[in-house]
């Protein structure tokens, strides 16, 4: 099961690591990290926490264009073409299919942010003599809140086209980190506790402007991650297994 | 044992059913289809475009939802995945990821099916020269011919050793020459106890290598069973002489039927019944019997007369 699912995940990879996207999004990004420095809020005294807050949102922003791009077509491309025939007849699950095409993502988003929080580091330690390691912190938690985005892209494109893919998937970000704003009204708290929000992902402030965050809160995050993957997943295969191919 | 609980594959009252989301009517792809494989044998299923073949194939192999019926492949139900995993699956168009060498994609499906890791790279390269392919392994698939993606999706189909092989239209898109690989390859599999089930148009390599067929037509079967019983024409048979220059013996002029004569040689068909005194007739007159067989419809001729018939059948409901 997990050599079928890993299987599908390197193909994922393989076919990912040949697409123009993945390098014209990070050099784009690296570009724009190094220019971080001269923008015009850049105020003395703060220059190192504006750098981190900035560097985090362009790993946020490189991060989604990669995963929506990867994720949002694998699925229909690979039914648009018939290239899933091959894969479902030599008896792989439907589910497994979706989770490796999902992992697949998952693990080149990983390579991205890992990669561009490298050169954001380097950047640092030019500029600033800091190597600014709780950067990885708000790295830790891009990669997560991007798995999720990912395995919601996955579930619906199991019944739909790229377009619509990402148009849900964007709307899902924007709900995501909208609680306070949608349903923080008195009269409408009681929904809360089944809001689906990605606030839990927001990190900013203290990688930003504090000193990190606890070890307490990364192992709650991945609990966050792993319940949204799970559910997202689980709706996608539901839909996935309905479909004719 | 029943013929039904010892079949390779066995279809039971699959039935496809198509619903709109709004407006048009309820549409059945097929209905009620029932069709039995018999292991070790070549299989095919014929019938015109919009039939119900590619559907019943893509039900029995997990890629179309059935609406309802029973799908066994080797006594598993083949609707779940691990019912699918002895099979080799061929579609009709050689689908592959363009980016991937022909290596790497058997090398891909390979890991896929379970195949042993140690076994991966000599049984690709020994599927690879099955299929004509030898010396293309390091080619990316986008600079691969029709006929050479075909080829390949031959070998993906049998990457596994699979105990069951269903081939989509497996000579299409191929040269004479390739077209007749593809038939030894499929008595080959059979002389190997590879049960084959054929989806073909092409009813001249359905005829040379099949064992039995299944005709449908409309979503539903239109005939079945073994070639000869379905091609022979009940109660005629056909017989072949030379050496009757001066034409046919008026006793057998008066019996035979569908007389032709070709450099010498005439082939007429007579009553069963008849024969003995026909073979006694042309011997009288000095002529040699060349063959003595049953008359046989052609594929073709069975085929389109059954098309009519069962448009007949459907238009008059």
């Amino acid at each position: 099961m997990m050599s079928r699912i890993w299987t599908i995940a390197r193909g994922v990879v393989a076919d990912s690591l040949r697409r123009k996207v993945v390098y014209i999004v990070f050099v784009f990004a690296a570009l724009l990290a190094m220019a971080i420095p001269s923008l015009p809020s850049y105020g003395l005294g703060v220059e190192d926490a504006v750098y981190r807050e900035v560097a985090l949102a362009l790993s946020f922003a490189t991060a989604l264009v990669l995963s929506l791009s990867l994720a949002a077509n694998r699925v229909p491309s690979e039914v648009e073409h018939r290239t899933v025939y091959n894969v479902i007849s030599k008896g792989v699950g439907r589910w497994e299919y979706l989770v490796g095409s999902w992992l697949g993502v998952f693990v080149v988003t990983c390579g991205a942010i890992a990669a561009f929080t490298a050169v954001e580091q380097v950047i640092a330690v030019l500029r600033y003599g800091d190597a600014m390691w709780q950067l990885w912190q708000g790295a830790l938690a891009v990669w997560l809140e991007m798995g999720v985005i990912a395995a919601f892209a996955v579930a619906v494109s199991a019944i739909t086209g790229p377009v619509v893919v990402v148009t849900a998937s964007l709307a899902m970000l924007f709900i995501g980190h909208s609680r306070s704003t949608l349903v923080g009204g008195e009269g409408a708290l009681a929904l809360r506790p089944f809001y689906p929000s990605l606030d839990a992902f927001n990190v900013v402030n203290p990688v930003a402007h504090g000193s990190g965050i606890p070890v307490l809160y990364i192992v709650s995050m991945l609990v966050v991650f792993a319940g949204f993957v799970g559910l997202a997943l689980a709706i996608g295969v539901a839909l996935f297994s309905r479909r004719d191919l | 044992m029943d013929v039904v609980s010892t079949s390779a594959i066995r279809i039971t009252g699959a039935r496809k059913r198509y619903k709109p989301i709004v407006g048009a009517p309820e549409r059945d792809a097929v209905r009620g289809v029932d069709i039995a494989v018999a292991p070790g044998t070549i299989h095919g299923l014929l019938g015109p475009n919009g039939a119900g073949k590619t559907t019943t194939i893509k039900m029995l192999l997990g890629l179309v939802k059935p609406s309802a019926g029973e799908f066994r492949i080797l006594g598993e139900d083949s609707t779940c995945p691990q019912g699918r995993r002895r099979v080799g699956f061929m579609p009709e168009q050689p689908y592959f990821p363009q980016h991937l060498r022909a290596d790497q994609a058997l090398r891909l499906y390979a890991q896929l099916a379970g195949v042993p890791r140690h076994e991966i790279v000599e049984r690709t390269s020994r599927l690879m020269e099955r299929v004509g392919l030898q010396g293309r392994e390091k080619t990316t698939l986008d600079a691969f011919s029709r006929g050479m993606l075909q080829r390949l999706g031959i070998a993906q189909a049998l990457i596994n050793d699979p105990a069951v092989v269903v081939l989509d239209e497996p000579a299409s898109g191929l040269d004479p020459v390739g077209q007749r690989d593809i038939r030894n390859l499929m008595l080959e599999l059979r002389g190997g106890g590879v049960t084959v089930l054929l989806s073909s148009h092409q009813l001249s390599e359905v005829e040379a290598v099949c064992d039995e067929v299944t005709i449908m037509n409309a979503g539903v079967v239109a005939a079945e069973g073994q070639l000869d019983a379905l091609l022979n024409v009940e109660g005629r048979t056909s017989i072949r002489v030379r050496g009757l220059e001066a034409g046919l013996p008026p006793e057998v002029r008066d019996l035979a039927e569908d007389v032709a004569v070709s450099g010498g040689v005439s082939v007429f068909s007579v009553p069963d019944e008849s024969v003995r005194a026909v073979v006694d007739a042309v011997d009288d007159a000095g002529g040699v019997i060349v063959s003595i067989s049953p008359v046989r419809d052609s594929l073709e001729d069975y085929f389109a007369r059954l098309l009519t018939r069962s448009a007949v059948e459907v238009g008059s409901r």
